[in-house]
């Protein structure tokens, strides 16, 4: 293993090297400063918004959902920030094209509504599945 | 499931780089037809999937953020660079990808240049962390689901603490959610991003189509457009009845719009296929480009530009030679219907398992190279 270990982060790090250096030697430096804002901006964005907020939310549940639901909520949740982080970039851009393009003309917010309805509708379904057997097994 | 995710997108996105700048020794295939469509497809469909994915298995590990001491040793600080790197290459790199895919740039960087270079940077580093990470993974994929211990910074087989070296996990205090329950909702969060978007690449899965950005059915004459002729500024030009297409080469000539609707027997169905992941299959009509070229002095071996009215854009001209050649066709009909002026009237070039936006527009003139 210890062999495979040190292959992988060799190649690792010259795949990586090259990439940096055709990104210097090809880019124009002032792109390549906007890219480093956004390299770092995506890891704050992300470790001191977008995670810490979903962790709140988990602490929320974890405080006000009794167990047998919570798992469900999570189930229901979980899948529909998957389909949000899709959807609402789309939802903002929509009707931002020429007609021509057929490109962002869909009513992604309905169709939005209608996933989360359908994924809410069948994580209810599994949780009543789940009640009236606990019940008829007591 | 996000490495594999990674690797694809990898080795789909270089074979989309090689249509764009293929070497010359080994030109591109026209067989099959369908081969862009199918590997550009599966690249912006699990680029989609994997933005999702992605944010899932950061949230996983983000705990590990806050382990103390937060740097214990040189080495220690190196390998949290480098994922420092990985998170925010692997972040930039799949919103990028999809704001691509949605003709949004809020970037002034040209997309496929640094797209690429990224790339090689983001796999780089996932090889290193896959390094530094192995005797974890190996772990993981040999415990079961229910009982991996799969969040300690230590590989497990050196720490004395971790729980798969002191027997099964202990209940947690409050019991939400289990590790299998939530790979279940992530493959299944997955599932419905895909099945909700990749109707615009598997074409009768349209109607389900709810999150794709593009709609085939909606486009003029049953095919979207990327390029419309008026961001081409080309309206003018190509509808003049005055079109000549210059045909270039030892034996020079000028084609005319009455020469075409003389010329345009030849027919066949080609998918148009976009960089951007969306394609469509297709009807056309039009003149052998390689009937054309022989004309000209040219032969089937013959490199070939095709150069549009288009001014001042990167894409307003393409290169074919070889299998490509022998196959395209100069195309005056689409779906049995004149081709639209933002489809590339009075002429185009349309030719198998070729990116879309090489399939030059209104074609101005046409020049054999060697």
């Amino acid at each position: 293993m210890k062999a495979w270990r040190i292959a992988l982060a060799v190649a690792g790090i010259a795949l990586a090297a090259f990439g940096v250096f055709r990104l210097v030697t090809q880019v124009p430096p002032s792109y390549l400063l906007i890219l480093a804002l956004w390299l770092i901006a995506a890891l704050i964005i992300h470790d001191a918004l977008l995670a810490p907020s979903v962790v709140g939310v988990g602490w929320l549940l974890r405080r006000y959902v009794p167990d047998r639901g919570r798992r469900y909520l999570q189930l229901a949740l979980i899948m529909i920030a998957f389909v949000m982080v899709i959807a609402v970039p789309m939802i903002f851009l929509r009707g931002s094209q020429p007609a021509v393009k057929a490109l962002l003309l869909r009513n992604y917010g309905v169709n939005l509504i209608m996933i989360i309805g359908v994924i809410a509708v069948i994580s209810l379904i599994l949780y009543v599945v789940r009640v009236a057997r606990d019940r008829s097994a007591t | 499931m996000l490495g594999i995710a990674i690797a694809v997108l990898f080795i789909t996105g270089l074979l989309s780089h090689y249509q764009y700048e293929p070497w010359s020794w080994l030109p591109q295939p026209a067989k099959p037809v369908w081969g862009y469509r199918l590997t550009q497809g599966i690249h912006v469909a699990a680029g989609i999937a994997t933005i999702p994915l992605l944010l899932f298995k950061l949230w996983s590990v983000y705990p590990n953020q806050f382990r103390f001491p937060p740097i214990r040793s040189i080495k220690h600080a190196l390998e949290r660079f480098s994922v420092a790197v990985l998170v925010s290459v692997a972040l930039v790199q799949v919103i990028t990808g999809f704001l691509n895919v949605l003709n949004w740039y809020p970037f002034p960087w040209y997309f496929v240049t640094v797209h690429r270079f990224l790339a090689y940077l983001l796999v780089g580093s996932v090889l290193l962390h896959v390094g530094v990470k192995l005797p974890d993974i190996a772990y993981g994929l040999s415990a079961k689901v229910a009982e991996a211990d799969v969040l300690t910074e230590i590989p497990w087989n050196e720490n004395p603490e971790s729980h798969s070296n002191a027997g099964p996990l202990p209940d947690p205090p409050t019991p939400g959610i289990s590790r299998r329950g939530m790979l279940t909702a992530a493959g299944a969060g997955v599932g419905v991003v895909v099945l909700t978007s990749v109707g615009q690449t598997i074409t009768p899965l349209e109607p389900l189509g709810l999150l794709a950005p593009r709609q085939w059915t909606a486009g003029p004459q049953g095919v979207p457009v990327n390029r419309t002729a008026e961001q081409a500024r080309v309206i003018a030009a190509a509808t003049s009845p005055a079109w000549t297409l210059q045909v270039v080469g030892p034996k020079p000539y000028l084609l005319t719009l009455a020469d075409l609707e003389l010329r345009a027997v030849h027919e066949a169905r080609f998918p148009i296929n976009c960089v951007e992941g969306w394609s469509v299959g297709a009807s056309w009509r039009g003149l052998s480009l390689l009937e054309v070229i022989l004309q000209a002095g040219g032969t089937a071996d013959s490199r070939i530009q095709l150069i549009s009215l288009e001014q001042d854009w990167g894409f307003n001209h393409s290169f074919i030679e070889g299998p490509q050649l022998s196959a395209a066709l100069l195309a005056t009909h689409i779906n049995g219907q004149r081709l639209n002026v933002d489809h590339g009237y009075p002429l185009r070039l349309i030719s198998p398992n070729r990116a879309g936006v090489l399939n030059t527009k209104w074609l101005a003139r046409i020049e054999v190279l060697s």
